[in-house]
């Protein structure tokens, strides 16, 4: 049934996006960067937009289906994850009030397990010129880069067939930071903000 | 002076219960989709038993914040970390429900488990062979994660499920790792259990 695929396409994209944004709020939050909790807002409303298009699916899927009911599980899953995306918002939003974040937030960010980390390509880094497709990062080293900041512009949730360049910063998720930082020709840890 | 020191900021507590939250919240999140995949009520509860644990862990973060906050500044400053706290318990509280689809025996279309099974990351199960480098060595010293990119949310030992192990955790032959990553990790890792791969890494673990 085409409704079907459909649903699957508008759930598996959904799913990736949600788990995405709460690691681009968590960024967000510890480098006070206003963009990247932008961007959390503009994937939100995008969840809305597919949390609904699976419902319409779901419904009229249901109507040439022997067993209706078992699309109560797929709109269930939908609105679970709009919820992950809603709370993601609520944590960017943190940014776009007009109170700092708390100092203790960044420093908590450094200590949990899987650690979120912003690293920048420096001369002579064997990242540059390289595909993402190419590098392997997630089955290599164990991180995944979730944006890369190339000047004034980011680009969210890279593809695979994006190529590292010079000076690129790294957002970046996953346990293997520093192996990143090693790569990226990256002497010291830099402190400054973001935006 | 002393008795004010003994109300003295502590932000070691405030951070470990928020590091706490946070990891807690994405190892919901991975053991729901995974009770999901397997149809396995004792993970489903595993989650909910953590969501209990979360309600606890905000309250004390709860207390401690607000009892921290010495100035308007402060208090002010203070919000941004119960938002952030309060956003996180609404993930866990999602992977709830999530559990709770298994466990209250909502009928799963397959479409679900497609989904879980076709995502950037995913959950994979990973049965380790006696050939395999991993036995023996602890999650630890193999830095599983950052070597293979795969982070292992459970362990079924015989009829025993381990749950979130730690790095401490040492793995056995006949151990099933129930994995998060990405395909092409998760593949990687299953040659390194099945003793295919005998390298794990950019190093040798053991010669041979």
């Amino acid at each position: 049934m085409k409704e079907l695929e459909e649903i699957k396409d508008c759930l598996i994209e959904m799913k990736n996006l949600s788990s995405l944004m709460v690691d681009l709020a968590l960024s967000s939050v510890m480098y006070n960067s206003e963009e990247i909790a932008e961007e959390v807002y503009i994937l939100e409303e995008k969840i809305d937009e597919l949390t609904l298009k699976v419902k319409k699916l779901a419904l009229r899927a249901a109507k040439n289906l022997d067993d209706p009911e078992s699309m109560l599980s797929v709109i269930e899953m939908a609105t679970i994850n709009e919820q992950i995306s809603d709370s993601a918002y609520e944590i960017a939003d943190i940014v776009l009030r007009d109170v700092e974040p708390h100092p203790i937030i960044r420093k908590i960010m450094h200590d949990v397990e899987e650690e979120i980390g912003r690293v920048k390509v420096h001369p002579g880094s064997i990242l540059i010129g390289q595909t993402l497709k190419q590098l392997k990062l997630p089955s290599k080293i164990g991180v995944r880069l979730i944006a890369i900041k190339r000047g004034n512009r980011y680009i969210y949730n890279p593809s695979s067939d994006e190529t590292i360049k010079e000076g690129d910063v790294l957002i970046a998720v996953g346990a293997g930071i520093d192996k990143l930082r090693e790569l990226s020709n990256e002497k010291s840890e830099e402190e400054e903000e973001l935006d | 002076m002393e008795d004010i020191e003994e109300f003295k900021y502590e932000p070691k507590s405030v951070k470990e219960i928020f590091i706490e939250m946070k990891n807690t919240v994405e190892l919901m999140i991975d053991l729901a989709y995974a009770s999901i995949l397997f149809g396995d009520k004792e993970i489903a509860e595993e989650v909910l038993d953590l969501e209990e644990r979360m309600d606890l862990l905000n309250y004390q973060l709860m207390t401690h914040t607000v009892l921290a906050a010495r100035n308007v500044k402060e208090a002010e400053q203070a919000t941004t970390i119960l938002q952030m706290a309060n956003a996180i318990e609404d993930i866990s509280n999602a992977a709830g429900d999530l559990a709770k689809m298994v466990l209250e025996g909502v009928e799963l279309h397959p479409i679900i488990k497609e989904t879980i099974l076709e995502g950037e990351e995913i959950i994979g199960r990973i049965l380790v062979s006696p050939d395999s480098v991993l036995v023996g060595r602890t999650l630890g010293e193999l830095e599983l994660a950052s070597n293979t990119g795969v982070w292992i949310i459970a362990v079924r030992r015989g009829k025993r499920w381990i749950f979130g192990p730690d790095k401490e955790f040492r793995i056995r032959a006949g151990d099933i790792l129930i994995g998060r990553g990405t395909r092409t990790s998760i593949d990687q890792l299953k040659e390194i259990a099945r003793g295919v791969i005998r390298v794990i890494g950019n190093e040798r673990v053991r010669g041979d």
